[in-house]
């Protein structure tokens, strides 16, 4: 049996274009879960060296604070 | 079977071959481009058409003797007097201080090792090491990686048609978020240290070295991670991988001096150009499986989109230079009489920051994602303290965070935030109209200030969207929508043709902000 019988017969019977469609999907919905990596990074990157300094700061450090933030992206 | 027919012309080397090859093309005797025949050449008349690079072309009028060397090999397939374009002399491809320039294998311009001398490279051999000593000291073992450990391992030297160095290291992580982390607190580290710097990636890096002649080298940091039985390094390389073929580190030299490189340099290469790597080739592109490039692209990517173009446009220096300030300035400043402070994302050379600080003395913020766009209106303010130019890239939320930040800090409401042809400078995969959206949402939050935003909304044949670089036209309901997503109200819409003659580009003003709670009436456009 081929590889395309088989996988036809995996999926019930499904159609070729109904595999490629499902396939498709699943490979964007893989890549959206992939993208939240950078994002957690970004926000825990923001909150552990920005956020939390800053409400512990008077205002001229917070301004070296920011200065210093943005110097190092 | 060898390469025949080979004709030079305006358009390009023509040239004819049964089998694909590596062409080096050499300008009175200096090797200045290299390419592949068939994958780089379009098929013609039984043969193939490479065209000249649009980077070499500015260099093309004048005399040559132009020799081509299938790479390797000795004997040059051809090796002729040419004469291209209409000038008299000799054809010299140098830069405006008179270094020599070839193209690297993306057919950029750069200034290849091939020629310097030792005092040349030895500040990218300083910057090396001291970049791998500061990696080490943040618990991180640097090695050198890709076509810099080529070369160490090839024959001792800086690759003669390379123009960067690259590291790489591997984590002790594995999840790529961690790594992503791990990268930020590394490119901080090195620019506490005094290091210039620019992200590619969410674990890859630029430094920036300045060389004995002025010259910047770049020096790139790729950041590794095992997962899986497979090595992770930025930016191409998936492969199964055992963590002893790295630690411990072994040493090459490089240029007379030692260097960490990978336990296993073989493997290590092998993975990276594939088991020929012993055999050089300066036209060697990364073939990365479909499924690698999804998986980092997936992790890492995304804060870089039409990125290239915009290197590519201020790389020129001359590029977006002279002119007044924007129409679009001068119409916010006659609707804004009671302007607090004033916001350019995307302020390209800063005119217009320039213009609404003379105009109004307000303090202001001009943002670019090429720092050296906005150079002259920096220096020129520099003594004023209330207004500042800041790289800012627009995919990347942490640059977000920290304009916020400072706005909050400096900038008073009623506050004007303005993005002239940045939507339509991006392509839409970069989704930078909902970036914008959320950045307007933080500087305008609670009724603080509006947001301009200027599109080119219909791509017309007067040259207009080519001499302003942009990417595509964009729809104005794509734009109100994205803010509407992001919370604001559109109050104005306006379409305006940038001239009266037929076939003219139009633009589209939008004009919102984002009310107080309670306050949301909705549009009145």
């Amino acid at each position: 049996m081929s590889i395309k019988d088989r996988l036809s017969r995996a999926a019930g019977g499904a159609s070729h274009a109904d595999l490629e469609r499902r396939v498709a999907e699943l490979e964007a919905e893989v890549q959206e879960c992939r993208n939240v990596n950078l994002r957690v990074a970004e926000l825990t990157d923001l909150v552990t060296q920005l956020l939390v300094p800053l409400a512990s700061g008077d205002q001229k450090k917070v301004r070296e604070l920011v200065d210093g933030y943005h110097a190092g992206l | 079977m060898p390469v025949t027919d080979v004709r030079v012309d305006d358009e390009g080397i023509h040239a004819r071959s049964g089998r694909e090859v590596i062409l080096d093309v050499c300008f009175d005797g200096r090797r200045i481009w290299s390419f592949w025949l068939h994958r780089d050449g379009a098929a013609l008349d039984g043969g193939h058409l490479v065209a000249w690079p649009d980077s070499l072309r500015a260099f093309l009028d004048g005399a040559t003797r132009l020799s081509l060397n299938e790479h390797g090999s000795e004997t040059p397939v051809y090796d002729e007097e040419v004469r291209l374009g209409a000038g008299e002399g000799r054809i010299s491809v140098t830069d405006k201080q008179g270094n020599p320039l070839a193209l690297d294998k993306d057919n950029r311009r750069v200034k290849t090792f091939a020629g310097r001398s030792a005092e040349h490279v030895a500040p990218l051999m300083d910057a090396i090491d001291e970049v791998i000593t500061a990696l080490g000291k943040v618990g991180i073992e640097g090695f050198l990686a890709y076509g810099t450990l080529l070369g160490a391992v090839r024959g001792g030297r800086l690759i003669g048609h390379d123009s960067d160095a690259d590291l790489g290291y591997v984590s002790r992580h594995s999840e790529p978020a961690d790594v992503v982390l791990e990268s930020f607190r590394i490119q901080r580290d090195l620019t506490a240290l005094g290091y210039r710097t620019t992200r590619y990636s969410g674990s890859a890096f630029k430094i920036l070295v300045e060389e004995s002649d002025g010259s910047l080298r770049g020096l790139d940091v790729f950041g590794g991670f095992m997962r899986d039985g497979h090595l992770h390094l930025m930016g191409e390389i998936r492969a199964p991988f055992e963590r002893d073929w790295i630690f411990p580190l072994g040493t090459a030299t490089l240029e007379g001096r030692e260097f960490p490189v990978p336990a296993d340099t073989d493997r290590f290469l092998s993975i990276t150009y594939g088991p020929s790597w012993r055999v050089p080739d300066p036209a060697y592109k990364f073939e990365t499986p479909r499924s690698t490039a999804r998986r980092l692209s997936g992790w890492f990517r995304g804060i870089r989109t039409s990125r290239k173009e915009w290197d590519r446009a201020y790389a020129s220096g001359s590029f977006d230079r002279g002119g007044g300030p924007s129409d679009l300035v001068r119409w916010i400043a006659e609707q804004e009489p009671d302007l607090g402070s004033f916001v350019d994302v995307g302020c390209g050379r800063g005119r217009d920051v320039a213009a609404m600080v003379a105009w109004r003395g307000v303090p202001a913020l001009g943002l670019d994602v090429h720092g050296r766009s906005f150079r002259r209106q920096e220096t020129q303010h520099a003594a004023n303290d209330s207004v500042r130019f800041w790289t800012f890239n627009l995919l990347e939320r942490r640059h977000h965070a920290a304009v916020a930040a400072y706005t909050g800090l400096a900038l008073p409401a009623h506050r004007v935030v303005a993005a002239r042809h940045l939507v339509d400078s991006i392509a839409a995969d970069g989704e930078p109209m909902a970036r914008l959206a959320e950045l307007g949402a933080a500087l305008a939050q609670g009724g603080s200030g509006r947001l301009y935003v200027e599109i080119l909304s219909t791509w017309g044949s007067d040259g207009y969207p080519e001499r302003h670089r942009l990417v595509r036209a964009v729809d104005p309901v794509e734009v109100e929508r994205a803010l509407q997503t992001a919370g604001a109200r559109v109050l104005q819409r306006q379409l305006v043709p940038v001239s009266a003659e037929p076939g003219a580009s139009v633009t589209c003003r939008i004009v919102a902000d984002w009310p107080s709670a309670g306050s949301s009436t909705g549009g009145e456009a």
